[in-house]
Parts: C-alpha cells; structure tokens; sequence
C-alpha cells in the first residue's frame, strides 16, 4: 500500500520535474534534402509567391517580404505539419497545406526554419 | 479525499501495476527515479539559484493568471532586489482553469477549482487591481482602465485569452469574455437549453447541469442527439472538446442509455489531434466507443430555441491544371449545413484580448509576437509574453505554461544584467491530459517536433488509470501550491 502511494507521489514527481531540467536527448535525426532551400525556392514557391517574395495576387500568393522571420517560421512549419492542430481548414492556408504535400511528393521537402531563414535574408525589403 | 476512497485508489494501482506487469521492484525503481529527480532537479537547483542575480529594473506584469503569477515567484526569488507590478482585475484569476472539464463531466464542482488571487500573490509583488487597456512600448508606458499611467523597464505580457461567443450568430451575444472573469453577457444563453460550454467558469457548472438532463432524457427511452464542436481559431487545451465529450460518452454508459444517444464531432479541421501517434490512437478510442466524426466543419450560428446548429463544411475542389506543382490547383468551396441537436457543447472562437491585439504589441493574428525559443518579443527586446497570449506553434495550455515561465525568467535576467545571448530555449513543450472515460486518461505530451514526448518510459499513447490518478488528485496541487509559487 505505502509502496504505491509512493509510486504515485513519485511518478507525480517525476513528472514535475522532467523537462524543467531533462535535455531532450530525443534529437531529432538530421534530415537531409535532395534540394537546396534556393533551389526549392525557386521551382517551387517563386511561382505563387514572387521571385522577389513580393508576393502574386492572381495566384492568391501573399507577399512573405515584408514579414519577420518568426512569422515566415510560424506561417511555414504550419502549413507543414497541417496546421496547429487543425485550426487553419477552410482557407487559402488549406490549399497550401495540399500544396505543401505534392511538393514533399515530388522530393522537394525542405527545411522549414531554413526557408524562412533565405526568405527573409535574400527578399526581406527592409 | 475520504479514507475508503483512499484506499480504493491505492488497491486499484496495487492491481494496476499487476496488471500491467510492473514488479513492486520496477515500481521502486521509478518511484527512485522521481526521488532523484527531486533530489537534483529544480527543486534544489532553483533554491541555489534564488537571489542570484542583483540586477534592477522596474517589471511590470500583464496578466496575473496562472503564467504571470509563477512568473513573478520566480522573479522575486530569483532577483536580489525585485520590483515587480501585477495589473490584474479580477480576484479570482488563479483559478484552476485545467478542472473545469471534470467540473463539467460532474467528478469535480466548482468550489474545487476557485482560488482567490490575493492568496497566492506572491509576498512583495505590488498588486493593482486594474487592466492594461493601452500600451506605448517606444516610452514604456501602460495605462489601465482607471486612467493610471504605469511606466516599466522590462515588461511581460501574460493576459490570457478571450472566448469570442460573439462571432456566433444567433446566440445574442455581443462581448468577449474571459474563462475566469465575469460572464453574464454569455451565461443567460449558453448553459441553458441544451447548449453549453466547459470554456468558463460558469459555463463548466451550468454543462454538468445540461449533461445530467441530456442523459435522463436518454434514460427514458428516447433518442437524443449529442454535438462538439472545434473552431477555427487556435484554442486553450486542444484536447478539451473531446475530453468533455468523452465524459458524455461515460456518463451515458454510466447510466446504461449510451444505445439511444448519437454523439458527434464536428471539428473545423481534418483530423482528430495535430500528433499523428495520438491522432491513430483517438481514432481507435472514438470507434471502440461509437463516437462519430464530420471533419471540416466550423460552427457559424445557432438557433437556440429551435435547437438548430449551422455549420460552413468546406471543402477543395479540383481547379485549373498548375504546371508547377504539375497537379491540379485546388480551390476552397463550402456550403451551409444545419444540424438539429438535443446537447451541444461549444468550444468557442478565441483570440487575443482586444486591447492588446490592436496595440504595436499585438500583431495581424492578435497574439503577442515572440521568439519562439526565447519568448522575447520580435520587435521590442524588454517586452517578453507567456501563456495563451504568446503567437507560438501548439498548445495553449497550463502544460506548455509550466516550461514557458522558467524560459521567460532566465531570459528576462539575462536582459536585464545587460547580457546579449539568451541562456534558454522553450522547445514547445505540452501536455494534454486526454480523459477517454471516468478513471482512464491518455497523457497526451509532445513538443514541435510534432512527435511524442513522454515523461515517462510507458506507451503514450495508451489509456491508462494511472494518468486519471495524476490527472485528478496531482496535477491541481502541484499547479497550485507549485507552479504559483515558482517551485514547479
């Protein structure tokens, strides 16, 4: 009886104090793509959204030059992994999303922080 | 906890660890384990660290809910000389906001879940009990709803969330409110007549009401119809619209007329949970127990007195032929679809409170932009924001709270002592407690990689008894006598 008690106070414990102070050793294992991130860019996205990122408003592409790098971060790794938990359906977002998944189809995945990261360095009109 | 039922609960985990094949050996081990972990983990650490730091500056506090109140324990024990303001209006605000499913699913009632702020303020805080209505972050300055002009050094955003019943048609409802505050603009409608929402205070005593008429109704004899719904707007707790409707599911079994009810989601999105392993595992969990789905569905309007919910269903169709992706564009269609209920229980649109969403805080979105590792603003380096305010990936819950604050404060001091890299990093941390019945729940943890993160070297995504023990009798006062005084 009092050993359970214990393992209950001390899976709760446990459970309090991993990840205050445990490293993630769950590493993600490094991902290496077939393209460059400019490569990608430029096949893939610089159609909708603009060889510049200036953006292509018959292709309902939004300009991402005048974004910061934490929204391109935000925006991409959203439309990659399908929204936040479902919360972008029924949107110009969904048909990237679709459009995300044809592009990983056809061996163009990339880096999602990487993108961001050339968007912002090579476009940003700051 | 009374002592037969205390003893009930140590006999089932007595059986559960049999079951389970865990030998009292292995049961020691981990018990072990959570010692040590004590033993060296922050408990210590944070008690060595306390007062390490002589750097000054005047905080200020936006927000004085669960986030900004373990914030500013932290920085008082860890700063040398503190001066920390809260501006928070209302007195209840530390309320255990992660109860009110089970308030809902009737295991829990209110009185267990309301805490008065005063008496968790931390000593030495200054508390003034007023709302931030506007913000000058180029002269660090805030003004509250009572004219006051407050100037800060570094200031930290924790202000929560605001459900936004007003963006329903049909329902009467004009204003915004929040999951703690007041909600008369909201409770003469949703709590009655069938309709309900977990998602405040009230609303969570008034849905246990609406459940128990629900499943007599069922009892009798008569057919009844159950519905969920999920927005399209990112939300406190993922997992709670399920959670409570999990809880119908028990209930109704509980009573032995689950045959004669049909209950249905109806989330805005394409899938059950953003984490594909959790997701497979909750697919399984709806069909074993005849829980339904329509994807794709997002809420609009209501006619309360006919019983009638309106959703848009979207959809894409196949548009012109795109030879770049060389596949067919899609286009976004959708139609208006209603559908009559006996029950509907309604996780309402949520957005970033209004004041700051239009402040040079906010952003397009609303929600206050950060770093995502760092939750240092991107525009203003002595503005830093914690909790469901921050424009982070994922959860917006208690869980991922109790990592960002630790982050924020060991950031904040870096600041503040002039320093130009910032020490910690927020990995995306959270947790969702997923209750699939009254005694099981799947601990639900995960970070941006998108993938599992248990804390524990079990199958997460198992239901599991052990979760409902931690759930229910752990997690509340290790959030409320830990996480508010910075200790957890």
């Amino acid at each position: 009886m009092k050993k359970s008690l214990s393992l209950l106070l001390g899976a709760s414990l446990l459970f309090i104090m991993t990840g205050c102070d445990k490293k993630e050793e769950t590493q993600e294992s490094k991902m290496t793509y077939k393209l460059s991130t400019a490569e990608v860019y430029e096949q893939m996205c610089a159609k909708c959204h603009g060889k510049n990122a200036e953006g292509n408003t018959e292709k309902k592409g939004p300009a991402l030059n005048d974004q910061t790098i934490q929204e391109l971060r935000l925006g991409i790794t959203d439309i990659k992994m399908g929204g936040s938990g479902g919360h972008s359906s029924g949107t110009e977002h969904e048909v990237m999303e679709h459009n995300m998944k044809k592009i990983i189809e056809k061996g163009m995945d990339y880096d999602t922080d990487a993108m961001a990261q050339y968007i912002h360095d090579n476009f940003n009109k700051k | 906890m009374d002592k037969k039922l205390f003893k009930e609960n140590l006999e089932q985990i007595d059986a559960y660890l049999k079951q389970e094949g865990i030998s009292r050996r292995d049961a020691m081990k981990m018990m072990g384990l959570g010692g040590a972990a004590m033993m060296m983990g922050s408990g210590i650490a944070t008690e060595a660290k306390a007062a390490s730091s002589n750097a000054k500056g005047k905080i200020l506090i936006v927000g004085g809910g669960l986030s900004g109140v373990a914030t500013a324990a932290l920085l008082m024990r860890t700063l040398e000389n503190p001066d920390i303001t809260i501006l928070e209006p209302n007195p209840k605000s530390v309320s255990y906001q992660s109860g009110q499913t089970l308030v809902g699913g009737g295991v829990w009632t209110n009185s267990d879940i309301e805490y008065m702020t005063a008496d968790f303020m931390p000593d030495g805080v200054k508390w003034i009990q007023e709302k931030a209505v506007e913000f000058d972050p180029e002269k660090n300055t805030v003004k509250t709803d009572k004219g006051q002009t407050i100037p800060y050094d570094y200031m930290i955003v924790a202000a929560g969330l605001k459900l936004d019943f007003a963006r329903l048609e049909g329902l009467g409802i004009t204003e915004s409110i929040t999951s703690r505050g007041d909600s008369s603009a909201v409770k003469k409608i949703i709590g009655q007549n069938g309709l309900c929402s977990i998602y405040f205070g009230d609303g969570a005593t008034d849905t246990w009401t609406q459940m128990q008429k629900f499943v007599a109704d069922a009892k009798s004899g008569k057919k009844v119809k159950g519905i969920f719904t999920d927005p399209d707007t990112p939300i406190k707790c993922g997992g709670a619209p399920k959670k409570i409707m999990y809880l119908t599911d028990a209930r109704l079994r509980e009573a032995g007329a689950r045959e004669n009810a049909e209950l249905t989601l109806y989330p805005n999105g394409g899938k059950l949970f953003g984490v594909p392993e959790y997701n497979d595992a909750m697919v399984k969990q709806f069909a074993t127990r005849d829980m339904k789905y329509n994807y794709n569905h997002n809420l609009i309007s209501v006619d309360p007195a006919a019983k009638i919910a309106t959703f848009k269903k979207h959809w894409l169709e196949k548009g012109e032929w795109d030879d770049v992706l060389e596949e067919y564009e899609m286009v976004p269609a959708s139609e208006k679809v209603e559908v009559p209920y006996d029950f509907m229980h309604i996780t309402p649109p949520q957005m970033a409170p209004e004041e700051i969403a239009s402040s040079p805080i906010g952003s397009d979105k609303g929600w206050v932009p950060v770093t995502q590792e760092t939750l240092q603003h991107v525009k203003y380096p002595n503005v830093f924001a914690v909790g469901d305010v921050a424009a982070l990936p994922m959860g917006k819950t208690g869980g991922s709270a109790r990592k960002q604050y630790r982050v924020l404060v060991e950031n904040l001091v870096a600041v503040m002592e002039g320093k130009k890299e910032l020490p910690a990093k927020y990995d995306g941390y959270t947790v969702c407690p997923l209750i699939t019945s009254l005694g099981t729940v799947m601990l639900a943890e995960f970070n941006w990689t998108g993938k599992p993160a248990p804390s524990f070297p079990l199958d997460p995504t198992q239901e599991r008894w052990i979760w409902w023990l931690l759930k229910v009798y752990a997690l509340k006062p290790m959030t409320q006598y830990g996480m508010l005084s910075g200790r957890a």
